[in-house]
Parts: C-alpha cells; structure tokens; sequence
C-alpha cells in the first residue's frame, strides 16, 4: 500500500497551517529549550552537590534539597510540558487541517505558563518549596498552570471539532487524552494535598500525579508524535490499526491505577500498592504493543533511521517508552521493589520518564516540525549528531548508572549490621554519583549546540535550502534522503 | 468526528479514568480525612499516661509547624524518608532505632495516624540519609541536634549531608555559631519526630 501523493492544493493547504502555527508553537519551544539548558545545568549542579555536600554550604541556594527540586521542575514544567504543548498544538492543527485561530491568544498563554515556571522556581530556590516531588511549588501556585494550559485546551479541541478531514487519527485520540487527563490529574493532586486533611493521601496523591503524569499526559503526547512522524516517514500506513486502538484504551483504563506502589510497604492500605503494582505490570502490555507497532511500521525500512534526525530521535524515545515499562513494572512487584525503594533506582526511573522517552520523542518532533514552521532548514547537519549522540550517551550513562547504582545502594541499606555506618551505603555509590555528573555535562553540551541551531531557526536564521537538513548527506542518494525528511 | 461523537469519546476518557480517580484516591483521601483520635481500653496502660492515640500533644512543639515549613523548604524530604516499612516489605525494622524504642519493646512500622498533625506526610522520595522517623527519640540533645545539622561531617566524616550554615549565625561575644529562630524551629520538628506511640487495641481491631 503507497501513501498517495499529495496535489499542489494539499500542499499550499499544510503550508498555510504551518504559518499559523509559527509564532505561537516556536514560543512555546525555544522557551522550552531555554528551560531546558537550565535543568541540565541544575542537574549537573545537583549531582555535583551530593558527591560534594560541602561545596559552596555557606550559600542557602546551594544546598541539594532546593537544587534538585528546581532540577525536576524546570525539567518538566519548563521543559518538557512546553515542549508538548508545542507539539500538541501543531499535530492537531496539521492532523485536522485546520489552522490555529488567533495565536496571539496562544503567545500570552505561553507568557502565563512562562510566568509559573519561574515563579515556582524562584520559590523553590529562595526557601517556599513543599518537598513534594513535582508539586513543590507553594499551594497558590497552581491556578497559574491550570489556566494557561487550559487556554491551549480551549484550542485544541476545537480545532478537534472543526475537523475538516475525514480520517481520523490515532494520534488524534492520544492528543485529546492528553489534554483532557492532565488538567483533571492536576487540579486533583493540588486540591487534595492544598485541603491538607489526611496527610498521608496527601503524600499518596503525590506519588499518583507523579505516574499519571508519565503515563497520562508524557506517553499519550509522545505516542502521538511517534504514530504521526514513523508512518510520515517512512511513507507506510501503521502496521495494525486495531492494535494501536486497543493499546490506547488498555493505556486509559489501568494508568490511572498506578502511582501508589512508590510507598509500598509504607503506611497504605496494602491493597492499594498492589493495585497500582499490578496496574504498572498489566500497562507494560500496552507499551510493549505500542512499541511493537510502530517498530513493524518501520520494518525494512530501517536505513531512514540513518538520515533522519526526526526518526532517530523518536525511535529512541520509544525503546526507552518499552525500558521504562518494563522497568517500573519490575520495581512495582515486591522481589524487586523492596529493595530499590528510595535508591538512586527510583530517581533513575523518573529520569528515564521524563528525560529518556519523552525529552527524545520530542527532540524527534522539533527536528520534524521546526523547519515546516519557519520555512527554513536546520543550519547544520553535524550539529544534530552531535545533539543526538552526546544526548543518547549521556541519558544511557545515566539511566545505567543510576539504576545500577540503585542496585547497589538498595543492597547497601538492605544490610543492618549496627557495626557498620550508615555512610557506608552513600560511600559506595559516591562512583556512581560521579558519573552521573560526568554524563550531565555531556547532556549540557549537547543542549547548547541543540539551544544554538534552535535559537538560529527561531531567529529566521535557518538554510534557505529546498532539501531538507539530514544527518548524513550523501551524493547521489537524495532521493532517498528527501524521503528520509517525510517528503514524499 | 461530530460532536455527538465527541461527548461519546468524552465520556469513555472519563470513565476509563474516573474509577480509578475517584477508588484509588478521593474516596480513600476523604476517609482518612475524618480519621479520629483512639482511646486506650480498659488496663491498656501507656508511658506517660496518654489517653489516647495518636497523642496530640506529642506531635506539635511549638513552633514546629514552622519547622516542619523549614524541613520541607530545605528540601529535607528529598533524602530522608519517614517510613517505616513492615519486615515483608524491606529491612528497616533491623535498622537499630528507625522503628522506635527497641529497647522498651516499642519498635513498630509506621501507621496512618502517625502523621495525623501534619497537613501532608512527607514520606520522602530517596534514601540519601536516615529515615528520620523517630528521629526525636535517637537524638539525646538539642546540642547534638543543632550540631548534626550546623556540621554533619563532625559525627560522620563520611557523611553526604551538607552543612545547614545558614541557619546559624556567628555569635555576638566570643567564638562559635548560634541558631537562628529558623534553625531552633526546624529542631523542635525534628524532636517532634516519634512515631512509636503504643498502638491502641481499638485501633488494631478498626473499631
């Protein structure tokens, strides 16, 4: 089965879109990529600190506890969740062709989000953090983040309702999961640990917006990015519809049911941690067909992966969708569990959420949707490898070594023998500290030159050029090359 | 897609997601949110004489609402769990003094009401340091408390705390730092700590 060519009125058609969705989709990423710098940096930071707790301990900005909240939070709030809402705003309006209406509108909820993502940080940093994981902001904050992406909601479904296609889109069903699932996570989490009556829901209603954040709102946007670019790319419809369908909705009915088994053995019901384990096991099922999906979509194919930047990024991603799956599945079961429980394991898993699968899909779909939206071309091919593999080394340094440390550290406070230090168990994974610092300065690097060619694009700056930036360019293979970029 | 259609799909996300939403966390957040103090029965006799569990009074020391503040800004919980875990489910029952008073047979894993004067438990995310627990009862001093934090390094060389220096302040006559009103808070929390209160048999029977 061939994709159909597209007319010359299709293409004017897309092009029109694109250049409604310029101004707003480009805020939301080059501010996406600055906040991003900054979190690699504070990730540096923060690691740097706890092999080092002395450095710098006379300054009160300095200490691990603030720096790594404002880490996380920069990452996902300042990062990753622009970066989505970027994205999901142009897929939608490509994928229904409409075009944005009133992006003005858009621009100032870009500046609200902006806005709470400072102020949280500034907060976190200067001493009004709460201490609870991705919800360390003080309890006034929220309604800022509430209303700004609800504003993007308020565009994106519509766009949904005015569709103007006849086909509909997996991804489509994924974008509105996202932009419905999340605000209901949100506003449910914030009122139930603002309402402060049962403190240790509170804690679990943490725990739960943690998971339902990856699970409901950072799986849904990058299975959406990934269903669109795999079959855009390599020119094939998806390898099994019905499959992909019924991933999503095994994905809806038990997210929701996981998040607990983070305190398990704490003071829960018991049932409620094997809820969410099972639950964590069961989704492993719908990831893994996802995966599979969309890796048979690609069969024979595969030498795409080489040229596009796009493809290869979001590949990337999906692999470590399928490790995160399976990784978080094996944590929630008791054998596992109880001993990488508050290690460096469970840091490392939260990681790999939200810098692993997400942050590479993403990368994936600026790569794709950047040169669309400015009409320009990546200034340089070099610099995308060295995005991708200083990234790609980096994350898996730290993902292996956090994980593997977690190991080790969850051995080390597995054993009481009162003869021996408690410091013992930090002592021994100090060497994975160190390379997780060494791996954040790679990631560092590899954002400065992402932030730089991004900066050029947003500029309007790019290569004017009527073939696409690649990652390999190679003489007399553009034929192969143009369909490498998802044009066809 | 028609916007019948559209409720339809609607509809299904909401229901997919609103069970679990509404049994994995408002119904068990709004009953614990009425959980009430236990009395001690008939010849359950407690130290101290308490009359009921969780014991209000031990819990708050004056300005510890403010400590707990200063705990949770300082990012505390990031390294430092408050759970205690029953032996099924990991070792902190063996860790000598994270469970409570071995000593007086009081040891136990942490329960619901334990935190009940909080308005959200900080149950922690990693296990850098101690669990801090029943830190209030491993602590013999204020002094040693004020030194743990002003130099960690003093009793561990070892130890991956940072010094907490700018909670204190060099002092007006001599040599020698002296806590802020900030640094006296957090300790007064972290004395607050103890969460090995005899368990009621009313409480064990759910009654």
């Amino acid at each position: 089965m061939t994709v159909p060519q597209p007319t010359q009125e299709d293409l004017n058609e897309r092009a029109a879109i694109d250049r409604s969705a310029r101004y707003p989709v480009m805020f939301f990423f080059t501010s996406a990529a600055a906040w991003l710098l900054f979190a690699t940096l504070m990730g540096l930071l923060s690691s740097v600190k706890l092999r080092v707790p002395g450095l710098w301990d006379d300054c009160p900005f300095m200490g691990y506890g603030r720096l790594f909240p404002v880490h996380t939070n920069a990452l996902v709030y300042g990062w990753a969740m622009q970066a989505g809402i970027g994205v999901m705003l142009w897929l939608m309006a490509r994928l229904t062709r409409s075009r944005i209406q009133s992006p003005a509108a858009l621009i100032v909820a870009g500046h609200l989000w902006n806005a709470a993502v400072v102020l949280a940080v500034v907060a976190i940093w200067f001493g009004a953090g709460r201490s609870l994981p991705l919800l360390d902001f003080p309890g006034w904050m929220w309604p800022l983040f509430a209303a700004s992406y609800a504003i993007t909601v308020l565009w994106v479904i519509p766009m949904f309702l005015g569709r103007r296609n006849a086909l509909f889109y997996i991804s489509e069903l994924y974008l509105i999961g996202a932009a419905v699932w999340f605000p209901w996570i949100f506003i449910t989490a914030n009122l139930l640990i603002n309402k402060g009556s049962a403190p240790v829901m509170g804690a679990g209603a943490n725990a739960w917006y943690l998971s339902n954040l990856i699970y409901f709102w950072m799986a849904p946007v990058a299975l959406a990015v990934a269903y669109y670019i795999i079959p855009k790319i390599s020119g094939r419809p998806i390898y099994s519809y019905p499959l992909a369908q019924a991933s999503f909705w095994l994905l809806a009915v038990l997210a929701g049911w996981t998040g607990l088994s983070r305190y398990m053995g704490g003071p829960f019901p018991a049932w409620m941690s094997a809820v969410s384990g099972a639950a964590a096991i069961f989704i492993l099922l719908a990831i893994l067909a996802t995966v599979v999906n969309l890796l048979m979509t690609l069969r024979g194919c595969t030498k795409l992966w080489e040229y596009s930047p796009s493809l290869r990024f979001t590949v990337l991603g999906m692999l470590m969708l399928a490790v995160y799956a399976l990784l978080s599945a094996l944590g929630s079961t008791f054998v596992f569990g109880k001993n990488l429980q508050f290690t460096h394991f469970t840091a490392g898993l939260d990681l790999l959420a939200f810098y692993g699968f997400f942050s590479m899909t993403m990368f994936g779909a600026f790569y794709f949707i950047v040169p669309r939206i400015t009409a320009s071309e990546w200034p340089s091919g070099a610099k995308i490898r060295t995005h991708f593999w200083f990234n790609t080394y980096g994350v898996a340094t730290i993902v292996v070594i956090t994980l593997v440390g977690g190991i080790a550290q969850g051995g080390d406070l597995a054993n009481w023998n009162p003869e021996r230090a408690f410091s013992v168990s930090t002592t021994n994974s100090g060497a994975y500290i160190v390379g997780r610092s060494v791996a954040w300065a790679l990631i560092t690097w590899s954002n400065l030159v992402f932030l730089s060619q991004l900066g050029l694009m947003f500029l309007g700056k790019g290569r004017k050029s009527s073939g696409p930036t690649l990652i390999h360019a190679e003489p007399g293979e553009v034929s192969s090359a143009r369909a490498a970029a998802g044009i066809h | 897609m028609n916007s019948t259609n559209f409720w339809k799909l609607l509809g299904a996300l909401g229901l997919s997601f609103g069970a679990p939403w509404l049994f994995l966390v408002v119904l068990p957040y709004l009953g614990q949110s009425d959980a009430k103090t236990v009395p001690y029965g008939e010849g359950e006799e407690v130290e101290g004489g308490l009359a009921v569990y969780p014991d209000p009074t031990l819990q708050r020391h004056g300005a510890s609402d403010y400590g707990r503040d200063i705990y949770a800004a300082e990012g505390c919980a990031y390294c430092h769990t408050q759970v205690v875990r029953p032996t099924y489910a990991g070792s902190d029952m063996w860790h000598s003094g994270w469970g409570g008073r071995e000593e007086a047979g009081l040891a136990r894993e942490t329960q619901p009401a334990d935190y009940a004067t909080e308005g959200v438990a900080l149950l922690g995310y990693q296990r850098i340091g101690q669990d801090l627990s029943n830190i209030g009862h491993r602590v013999s001093s204020r002094e040693e408390m004020h030194r743990h934090l002003f130099d960690p390094k003093s009793f561990d060389y070892e130890s991956a705390m940072p010094a907490f220096k700018h909670l204190y302040r060099p002092a007006a006559v001599g040599t020698g730092f002296v806590p802020t009103p900030r640094a006296e808070a957090l300790v007064d929390y972290l004395f607050s700590l103890k969460k090995d209160q005899p368990l009621p048999k009313a409480y064990l029977s759910g009654n």
